[in-house]
């Protein structure tokens, strides 16, 4: 009785296990499933009552295919704040890690005044709230460009891509400069001590020892950068206009306004405009995984 | 000598690798901050070619502390946004996190879309909960809402609005209205839980992880529940990954804007929101400055705490 009993019981505790774990899928997956099916609805079905038409009728790709349309209004810009969008985010994910990699490693390694100082003012620049920011930048960005056209100069900061890119490297580098920091730290110094006794110099070791050690956290520390370049809001909707320099979270911003939502673009553009930051996390998830924890408990 | 000369090269060789990025962050990063606090303490306002500025001491933060009382709404309605957030999230992030410890079918499959709601852009995920919160008989929500038999089939909630809930009982109601909790606050609350909750559960699950499994085996031969064990061993093994994760999230939570401007607009004014009317629709650049360094002295505040948090684990 008492083993029937027992058996019972791991059979219902199993039985509960599954349903959590079929609800926590539900819930992680319905939302995005339903912008994605509400991407395939034509305009008229998807403006219909919800109780009945879950699906549509006539599933339809025009959605999708007018984001690629180059010759249609829509078409260009969203093909414009794709490109920008990679060009920015690309530039500042690259720029980032060289010069990261380079500091995050003189912070772990070296002995040098002041290193717990920078340490600290790194984190601290990167919990700086970006509204902060966004008063003093547009001012002088203002001021600059005032003088530059002035000057008649062709170049210009405000709704270029240039602006964007450098006002993003700065507000990352920190962060990078932190979890590269903690991935060079769980690599024992041994393995560079050894090779500078066989003579290689500290920057032979850095490249031949350490760096392919910690090629993970570089992948890592990659795609964190590359996913915050790519959902970054408050700076590029202050400074960019035209096609010349709009991103992807500015394009899909302006779709809704208090008057006019066109769901059927912002399903269809919402689920392009996540595909690369989702395939470069499922990807890369374990590599992810390890920096998250090693960006945010390793000191 | 040879130590001298070491010595003298490691310092170099730090100040080569550190000083491309420690000019890119002094340029840019603080020479902006001083501005801003230089600013706070002037009535600016935008010119052609620059700003007029008007020394006016400490009038912009006295301002706000004594006769703006949209600053203190903002305060209350910001408190609330971050503790409701941190508890939602906490809970159902460590709850997600027990479940996919368990051994079962499909585990790692489950365990790499759970990342899916993280990744996603914040400015898609406002505008599709917006569109799951369709305020009319095409919204999701109140699709399911009607199809589960909670609202009657004629029933259209609109669920981004600013009725308060709870709004008849006494004291309860009376608090949601102070802060500033209306129903469309809340329900930003939930997407916005939808999109962090994942990193919470990751973070929580690499710490169960790593504890061992004969812990667990000593207190099931000494008979103790579930419960127990979760409440006696699994949670203060969890204090370090916890601790950082309700200092990191309320410093995020804190300075929310994205989710709320796209969704609402200046109508629900969170702090980030409001400084950002002040200073970028009203170009009231003393002002906002003024209300940036508040904000930003806060977060500061809160990162000096995170600091020490890391550096107190550590030793």
């Amino acid at each position: 009785m008492g083993i029937r009993k027992a058996r019972m019981k791991k059979y219902i505790s199993r039985i509960i296990l599954y349903v959590l774990v079929v609800l926590i899928v539900v819930w992680t997956l319905a939302p995005f499933t339903w912008l994605f099916i509400s991407g395939l609805f034509p305009y008229k079905e998807l403006i219909s009552d919800r109780t009945t038409s879950w699906f549509p009728e006539n599933p339809t790709l025009k959605n999708f295919q007018a984001m690629f349309d180059m010759s249609s209004h829509i078409g260009q810009r969203f093909m414009a704040a794709l490109r920008n969008s990679l060009i920015i985010s690309g530039s500042v994910t690259i720029i980032c890690l060289i010069f990261g990699t380079l500091a995050a490693y003189a912070l772990a390694r070296l002995k040098f005044p002041f290193k717990n100082n920078i340490v600290m003012s790194l984190i601290s620049i990167r919990m700086i709230p970006t509204v902060a920011l966004v008063i003093p930048f547009f001012i002088i960005i203002r001021t600059f460009d005032y003088y530059l056209i002035q000057a008649n100069s062709n170049f210009h900061f405000y709704d270029t891509k240039i602006n964007l890119i450098i006002l993003y490297v700065t507000f990352i580098l920190g962060f990078v400069i932190w979890i590269m920091r903690g991935f060079f730290l769980t690599i024992p110094t041994e393995l560079e001590e050894a090779a500078r006794i066989d003579g290689c110099t500290r920057t032979q070791a850095l490249i031949k020892i350490v760096l392919p050690l910690s090629a993970p956290g570089l992948v890592a520390t990659g795609i964190f950068t590359f996913l915050l370049a790519w959902d970054e809001f408050v700076l590029a909707m202050v400074f960019t206009k035209t096609t010349n320099s709009i991103t992807i979270p500015v394009y899909i911003a302006a779709l809704g306004s208090q008057y006019i939502h066109a769901f059927d673009q912002i399903a269809a553009s919402g689920f392009v405009a996540s595909l690369p930051p989702i395939i470069l996390a499922l990807i890369f998830q374990k590599f992810l995984i390890k920096g998250l924890t090693a960006g945010s408990t390793k000191g | 000598m040879s130590i001298r000369r070491q010595e003298l090269s490691s310092k170099q060789l730090a100040l080569i690798l550190l000083l491309p990025s420690i000019l890119i962050i002094l340029c840019v990063v603080i020479g902006p901050l001083v501005f801003a606090f230089y600013l706070s303490f002037f009535k600016a306002e935008p010119i052609i070619g620059g700003i007029s500025t008007k020394f006016i001491g400490i009038s912009n933060y006295i301002y706000y502390f004594l006769k703006d009382p949209l600053f203190w709404s903002a305060v209350r309605v910001t408190t609330y946004f971050t503790v409701v957030s941190l508890v939602i999230e906490l809970i159902l992030g460590i709850s997600m996190a027990l479940v996919l410890n368990k051994s079962f079918i499909g585990r790692s499959f489950v365990r790499s879309i759970i990342l899916l709601p993280w990744a996603l852009p914040t400015v898609v995920n406002a505008r599709m909960w917006e569109w799951i919160y369709a305020g009319s008989s095409f919204g999701a929500l109140n699709g399911l809402m009607k199809v589960l038999h909670i609202f009657p089939a004629d029933y259209d909630k609109v669920w981004l609005g600013f009725d308060v809930p709870l709004q008849n009982i006494p004291l309860i109601g009376n608090f949601m209205e102070w802060v500033g909790a209306s129903t469309a606050l809340n329900m930003i609350i939930l997407a916005d839980t939808w999109k962090v909750t994942p990193l919470v559960t990751l973070l929580v699950l690499a710490a169960l992880q790593t504890f061992p499994d004969s812990l667990y085996e000593a207190a099931g031969i000494d008979g103790a529940s579930s419960w127990s064990q979760f409440w006696n061993i699994t949670l203060p093994l969890l204090r370090p990954v916890l601790l950082v994760v309700l200092v990191l999230r309320t410093m995020e939570l804190f300075r929310v804007f994205d989710i709320i401007y796209i969704l609402m607009q200046y109508s629900i004014r969170v702090v980030g929101v409001y400084t950002f009317e002040t200073g970028m629709k009203f170009l009231n650049f003393g002002r906002g400055s003024a209300l940036s360094f508040l904000v930003g002295l806060f977060i500061l505040g809160i990162a000096l705490i995170y600091v020490r948090v890391l550096y107190s684990e550590e030793t």
